[in-house]
């Protein structure tokens, strides 16, 4: 009796997971967060900022200040592709990073947030 | 339970799935979905953008305006449903046939935040205030 279940659990997993699909796509370098507490405020210099984190993937001008901005998208992808119906999602966050330097090339204020952190595979498309 | 009524019922239980056949159901989301709820906290000439990154997190684009800085926050909701009624056919035909109902709802909105030099914001608002799209796979609706 015990076999049979065990036997027809097998199955019922083998089958649902025979229609499984998981897909990644990524854009950009990882920011590190280590890298990012690195930069101090009114003292890490614009040469600094390059050197820790590379060229900026776009250089913004604020008030006369320039901004370099950073960023990474990550895309997460699930697809329960079962015998009647399927279900896809796609989560796609990014992590965003802008560094904000003075007239004289000095960190003026940095703004980051990782949002990449929390995320998932989901099949589920309902919901939040 | 009489052998018409187990018929009746296996006939609906097979007709069920195969009108189910090669149904889709997708959603695409980028970024969380800002509600005016989540940003209720703002309140313009006394919240600093530093509130508005501490509970928003940074912002997705910085741009620079007369009277100080623009924030923008995007976020997409995509929902797309489709069912192909040919399915039903297929035992009953040689052929391949299709008839395909499919609506795509396209939730992209963004919130904006116009600060001062100062940082302090002076408005807020959504570019868009679109209802979150339903997954209707039936098109012919006005709405």
């Amino acid at each position: 009796m015990k076999l049979s279940r065990c036997l027809l659990g097998f199955l019922a997993v083998a089958l649902l997971s025979q229609g499984c699909a998981f897909s990644r796509g990524t854009l950009g370098d990882d920011i590190k967060p280590d890298v990012v507490t690195s930069i101090i405020k009114g003292t890490t210099s614009k040469a600094e900022v390059l050197n820790l984190l590379g060229a900026p993937d776009r250089l913004l001008q604020l008030n006369g200040r320039d901004v370099f901005q950073y960023y990474r998208y990550d895309a997460k992808a699930g697809s329960l592709l079962l015998i009647v119906l399927n279900f896809t999602r796609l989560s796609i966050k990014s992590d965003d990073l802008f560094v904000v330097l003075d007239k004289d090339g000095i960190v003026e204020d940095v703004i980051a947030s990782k949002r990449t952190d929390g995320l998932e595979f989901r099949f589920w498309p309902f919901g939040d | 339970m009489t052998w018409q009524y187990r018929i009746v019922s296996i006939l609906f239980l097979v007709f069920l799935c195969l009108s189910f056949q090669g149904c889709n159901i997708v959603r695409i989301t980028l970024n969380t979905t800002l509600t005016s709820e989540d940003v209720a906290f703002i309140v313009p000439g006394k919240t600093t953008f530093t509130d508005v990154v501490a509970k928003l997190g940074a912002p997705d684009s910085i741009t620079d305006s007369d009277t100080g800085f623009v924030a923008t926050y995007r976020f997409v909701d995509l929902k797309y449903s489709r069912v192909n009624f040919g399915w039903l056919a297929k035992p009953w035909t040689p052929i391949d046939p299709d008839l395909i109902f499919s609506r795509t709802g396209l939730g992209i909105d963004a919130f904006e935040v116009l600060c001062d030099k100062k940082w302090v914001v002076l408005h807020q608002g959504f570019q868009r205030h679109l209802p979150r799209p339903p997954f209707y796979p039936y098109p012919f609706q006005r709405s």
